[in-house]
């Protein structure tokens, strides 16, 4: 009788326990911040970001959100200017109180506010940035759903030198982008170089700025160089103006360059002239998980005003989604409450739980953070020509090489 | 690549002409910067744009862009200027800068910010004269900026309406009292200066075949500082320094790196204000004092 009565009140108290912690979550918003390029120059990007994070706080409130609480995602833009995300950082962590930040995009950007995440203790997650080091030098609260760029250049420099027969290459950059200058003066000379192949302007690569729509003068220096191929280091909307000019001035050479050039634009401005990048996620590749997504979100991202009408889904939009969707993992499973009052502890078990994150299932495979902050997953090596991407090499950032 | 380099360097040099005629119309006509303009140029890239996307001719695309972008000065100068007209001359300036910024977040808004692409093909006919390479693009944009300069040549220099233009350029009172009448020669001023900046957007972006809401900033800086150089009271200046400025910002590029292009167009600028403070063809000193 004793014995019933004492499994009878423990009963009680574990209900009263479990229904006080669901009713703690449906009091609360479950509040997490997003850093994203809304305006500016890549401000494309931004607001496919932000379209991909509507679409996921839909379904996730939807489906009855997170432990009962609702999802409530605070976007802000930084409009790519380094200033601007590290006070929207500041803003999201000291006066929207959230939990974790998703952002922001750009390197540059990343370089600002990673150390301002640090000094806040909240976390912050870039859904692009890739010159290396940058979340390395900002550790422990800084991370990047991204690859190294060095790390994939070792394995498409090897391709695009077998598969286009390249002896001897020319760079040309974007001289006002962190990461393309990265890749342009730094990896792409020293990885081509190991690989054998002659960097005609390695010393002094050809530079223009971002927003430069006349690059004649470079392009011109460029052919006179003759060489076998050419990288470009630059975003894709600026990759654009040199493939134009080089179609136009009739240098029909194949293209490498690093992951700021997936896109789909890119492959409609010369479509003659091969393009090969690394890329984690590509619109059109073929794993469940990925034309899921694809299918969901392109026809939203077509619908949105600003947009264009046959825009696809990239990379950053799939890196973004994989942040907040590892983030509520997070929230469900690290015994995270969400109330004000706990919002340090919160903070630190999401960092905790992304620097211990294992077999989390991304669109290229599994995904975890190594030491350095960067992500650890499967990567593409594909080429561009005639108006489509199509994988040529698979491999993995891990330094032993299996995901 | 010296002679392609000079190619290079005359038809961006062009363009600096154009929209540095549309500056002098206005600063020379009124003494007012209208900083808009770089942003009527490029929104008359897009009007070109989609109009040659809609599969019309360039000319009718041409139109097109000008009429588009001369109806838009039109408006700032109705807003933007006219009830400023006599506030302090910076006040109508930071209007027109307040314009500016609007029409490139509408037009951000409207079109995006990645670049528009026409078709590869369009556009892309070249024609070699030896060892130059000459884009069909690149001809037509040297082509109709010597008709559209000389046109407004023809305009200013030979007609009544230019000589109304010359009148309130010397003294808006004089002409007044002349019987000219100020509105309408200050409303045909804003017309002519849309008309020229938006035949430049269409031709740039045809050029180019690609266009961005960005690319109004830059080049209309530049064809400030060719204004600026050619002399701001002085409407054709522009006509020798655009192309002076187009050829020595391509061959910095080419020799020196873009890192340092901006250090030397503006440099130039500045050593030519230094040695002839009134630019190269401007008139005396003492019409150098009361502009901005």
């Amino acid at each position: 009788m004793v014995q019933g009565r004492r499994l009878f009140l423990s009963g009680l108290v574990t209900a009263a326990l479990v229904s006080s912690a669901q009713f703690a979550y449906a009091q609360n918003t479950i509040t997490i911040g997003a850093i994203v390029p809304s305006s500016g120059p890549f401000a494309e990007w931004g607001r496919a970001n932000t379209v991909t994070l509507d679409m996921l706080e839909k379904q996730i409130n939807d489906g009855g959100g997170i432990n009962g609480a609702k999802l409530k995602l605070v976007i802000l833009d930084d409009a790519a200017k380094p200033a601007q995300a590290a006070n929207d950082l500041r803003k999201l962590a000291g006066d929207d109180k959230v939990l974790a930040v998703a952002g922001p995009l750009t390197s540059g950007a990343c370089e600002v506010t990673f150390p301002v995440a640090n000094q806040m203790k909240v976390v912050s997650t870039s859904q692009a940035s890739s010159k290396p080091g940058v979340a390395k030098a900002n550790r422990p609260w800084a991370f990047r759903n991204t690859v190294d760029e060095g790390i994939l250049a070792k394995t498409s420099v090897p391709y695009f030198k077998k598969a286009f027969n390249v002896k001897s290459v020319a760079i040309i950059y974007d001289a006002k982008d962190a990461v393309s200058t990265a890749i342009a003066t730094k990896i792409m000379p020293t990885i081509f170089t190991e690989n054998g192949i002659k960097v005609s302007n390695g010393d002094s690569p050809i530079s223009f700025n971002t927003g430069d729509l006349d690059v004649s003068a470079q392009v011109t220096k460029l052919k006179s160089l003759n060489p076998d191929g050419v990288v470009i280091g630059a975003d894709y909307s600026q990759a654009v103006t040199v493939l134009r000019e080089m179609k136009r001035q009739g240098l029909m050479k194949p293209v490498i360059g690093g992951t700021p050039l997936i896109s789909s634009a890119i492959l409609q401005a010369a479509p003659e002239i091969p393009v090969v990048a690394p890329a984690t996620f590509y619109a059109t590749m073929k794993t469940p998980k990925a034309e899921k997504f694809v299918s969901e979100l392109q026809p939203l991202l077509r619908k949105t005003s600003g947009l264009p009408k046959d825009i696809e889904p990239s990379m950053y939009d799939a890196n973004i989604y994989e942040i907040v969707s590892m983030y509520i993992d997070a929230i469900k499973k690290a015994d995270i409450t969400g109330k004000p009052a706990d919002l340090e502890a919160d903070r630190t078990k999401i960092r905790d739980y992304m620097a211990n994150l294992k077999g989390y299932e991304g669109f290229s495979g599994p995904v975890h953070f190594g030491a350095d902050g960067d992500a650890v997953k499967n990567f593409f090596i594909v080429q561009g020509q005639n108006g489509s991407w199509g994988t040529k090499v698979t491999g993995c950032s891990a330094s032993g090489g299996g995901c | 690549m010296l002679l392609q380099q000079l190619v290079n360097g005359l038809t961006l040099g062009a363009v600096y002409t154009l929209i540095a005629l549309a500056f002098s119309l206005v600063m020379g006509i009124l003494s007012v910067l209208n900083l808009a303009i770089g942003e009527l140029f490029m929104l008359g890239g897009y009007i070109g744009f989609a109009v040659i996307a809609m599969h019309f001719p360039l000319p009718v695309a041409l139109a097109a862009g000008m009429a588009g972008a001369a109806i838009l000065s039109v408006v700032i100068q109705k807003v933007a200027y006219e009830p400023l007209r006599d506030a302090p001359l910076v006040t109508p300036m930071l209007s027109t800068l307040g314009f500016s910024i609007i029409l490139q977040n509408v037009v951000t808004n409207v079109w995006g910010s990645d670049p528009l692409q026409l078709p590869s093909e369009m556009f892309d006919n070249r024609v070699a004269l030896g060892s130059v390479d000459i884009g069909v693009m690149q001809l037509v944009v040297v082509g109709a900026t010597v008709a559209l300069v000389a046109i407004v040549a023809y305009i200013v220099q030979q007609t009544s309406v230019g000589r109304a233009l010359r009148a309130v350029a010397e003294s808006r009172e004089v002409a007044r009292l002349l019987g000219v009448s100020v509105n309408r020669v200050t409303l045909v001023a804003f017309l002519i200066s849309g008309l020229l900046a938006g035949a430049a957007g269409v031709l740039i972006s045809l050029h180019y075949a690609a266009i961005t809401p960005y690319i109004g900033v830059d080049i209309g800086l530049k064809a400030i500082a060719v204004m600026v150089i050619g002399g701001t009271t002085r409407v054709f200046g522009a006509l020798i320094a655009g192309p002076l400025i187009g050829i020595v910002e391509v061959f910095t590029i080419a020799y020196g790196g873009s890192q340092i292009r901006d250090l030397v167009v503006y440099g130039l600028m500045i050593l030519i204000l230094l040695l002839r403070p009134q630019g190269l063809l401007g008139g005396s000193r003492q019409d150098v004092g009361p502009r901005v």
